[in-house]
């Protein structure tokens, strides 16, 4: 049963077990970040954390860590909790497959309920914000749903863009958003600007889970967010028109913000402790002017907490980045068996892939960087063998181990594109980016000694059904 | 209200918000470098003296950061 709001799923995961409410009086600075920069410490079946009770505010509701483990990755989307890692990344793909399903237009948002404009917008009297780490320039809004459409073809449903991007709170009605000149919101932002006009942006915060998947995922320019949430969700997802702005944004938000990114303008902003485990500098980026904010009663902010890794966001940003990689490299490649990008949004990709001949698998791992995620990713990427799993790192490890002669194997490409956030980039935005072939040469690449390896005996895949059997039955 | 910036020690210091319950705490910003606190915020994130050396801001910073994304050329004729 797909969730239509963020409301019906933390009620999930409270029946699940999988929401933890904090119900003593906190502050708002340091608890809430410092309870969620804990809870991401628990491991992979943690928590969302859930507060109402904090010091200074009269009805202030937060979630913290709604998609922060792979027990809450997966009840978001509808599977068992105990659903292993990969396994969750396959049923992604699956459902990739059945990509686009066109969203359904519903009336009445719940987020109609309530409405400021103009100068009475007030977004620190609608959202309790706070501070998530020491160094950061201000409160952010950091898991909202950013709509956009491009200024040169409006009304493109494929080129409409729904994503995540860092929103600074610099006042009431005024934002500072970081578009990663690599994502979509920049090619609209860039277009926008050339002409010399505002770009209109809905934001919308509060979202049910699978949005929030979608708009985190590194999609084509011209694949709509909407029509994969249909994917995944096995439904269409609900949306609604925004009042303001006419852009299509999530039927369930519990707050919808209009305005525009005034066209030309760049102010002071950050910096931010960012998905790379490192704060950005303090740049100067655009800014947005909030003209209209509609919201539920008592809405609750959904917040997201990223530290040093792993935090919320690498489990935001884990399946849905190895899927598209996969997909595009399997079109061209369809040797490829798995990509796990699941590392720091995939600026390391690990590849496992068939031979056709030597060479092939380096041929692979250079294709990565060309993919649209590639041009702002995958700093370093690892080729593996068919048989190793790339999610396995002991058998990454044991392929780096022994496939890999130096001499040969590193291929080192200058002055490539990464988004400027890469810490190791110099200058920011330009890194040497790495291919490590990990894999066993092939005919006509006769190098090494390799022999015959080792494989698992052919009874073993028995024995260990057996073996599971009797020590489940001691 | 707070006399200066932890961050950048500017001395005009904007109210943004107060307490839903009164008198609780204040949300304030920077005029200058934009640094936004609570004032209930711990002394290494509110007080000059107790800010962190690796966080601070300085005018020529604030003054010469990158423009990210840079501003492309106009396409409109003027």
């Amino acid at each position: 049963m797909p969730y239509d709001d963020l409301r019906s799923f933390l009620r999930v995961l409270d029946e699940q077990g999988q929401l933890l409410r904090v119900t003593d009086e906190v502050l708002p600075e340091p608890d809430v970040a410092a309870a969620a920069n804990a809870v991401s410490r628990m491991g992979g079946s943690a928590p969302a954390l859930y507060f109402d009770n904090i010091k200074g505010f009269t009805s202030a509701r937060i979630a913290m860590n709604v998609h922060g483990s792979w027990a809450n990755h997966a009840l978001a989307l509808g599977l068992p909790k105990e659903t292993g890692t990969e396994e969750q990344i396959r049923e992604f793909a699956r459902r990739w497959d059945r990509f686009p399903v066109r969203p359904e237009w519903r009336d009445a948002p719940p987020w109609a309920e309530n409405t400021m404009t103009g100068a009475e917008v007030d977004l620190f009297r609608v959202l309790p914000l706070i501070r998530l780490n020491d160094g950061d320039g201000g409160f952010y809004i950091d898991k909202a749903a950013v709509v956009s459409e491009d200024p040169d073809d409006p009304g493109n449903r494929g080129k409409q863009n729904v994503g995540i991007y860092r929103i600074q709170v610099k006042g009431p009605a005024r934002l500072a958003l970081q578009p990663v000149p690599m994502h979509d919101i920049a090619l609209h932002l860039r277009k926008a600007e050339e002409r010399g006009e505002d770009l209109p942006v809905a934001i919308a915060v509060g979202n049910d889970p699978v949005i929030s998947i979608a708009a985190a995922t590194p999609m084509r320019y011209d694949e709509n967010e909407y029509e994969l949430a249909g994917a995944l969700r096995g439904a269409p997802a609900p949306i609604a028109r925004a009042p303001l702005t006419g852009l299509p944004v999530p039927w369930g938000s519990e707050v919808v913000a209009e305005g525009v990114i005034e066209g030309r303008q760049r102010e002071i902003e950050g910096p931010f402790g960012e998905f790379t485990g490192h704060y950005s500098g303090g740049r100067r980026l655009p800014v947005i002017r909030v003209d209209r904010v509609s919201y539920r009663t008592d809405p609750v902010f959904e917040h997201l907490y990223l530290g040093m890794p792993w935090t919320e966001i690498d489990y935001l940003i884990a399946a849905n980045t190895c899927v598209p990689l996969y997909k595009q490299l399997k079109a061209d490649f369809p040797e490829v068996r798995a990509v796990n990008a699941t590392y720091t949004h995939g600026l390391v990709v690990i590849v496992s892939t068939a031979k056709r001949y030597g060479g092939f698998a380096r041929a692979v791992g250079l294709r990565v960087l060309s993919t649209p995620h590639g041009l702002g990713y995958a700093s370093t990427v690892i080729m593996v063998d068919e048989d190793v799993d790339p999610f396995n790192l002991p058998q990454v490890m044991w392929a780096l181990s022994t496939k890999m002669n130096p001499s040969h194997d590193l291929i080192t490409v200058p002055a490539m594109s990464v988004m400027e956030l890469a810490p190791q980039a110099q200058p920011a935005g330009m890194v040497d980016k790495l291919i490590i072939d990990a894999t066993t040469p092939v005919s006509p690449d006769n190098r090494g000694n390799y022999g015959n390896q080792v494989r698992d005996l052919p009874e073993a895949a028995a024995w260990l059904t057996r073996l599971q059997e009797l020590a489940a039955n001691r | 209200m707070p006399e200066i910036c932890p961050r950048c020690a500017h001395d005009t210091i904007d109210l943004l918000f107060a307490s839903p319950v009164a008198e609780v705490w204040e949300v304030v910003r920077c005029a200058r470098c934009q640094y936004c606190w609570r004032t209930s915020e711990p002394a290494r994130r509110t007080e000059r003296d107790a800010y962190p050396e690796s966080f601070r801001m300085t005018a020529e910073a604030i003054a010469n950061a990158p423009e990210v994304p840079s501003i492309p050329p106009s396409r409109v004729t003027p």
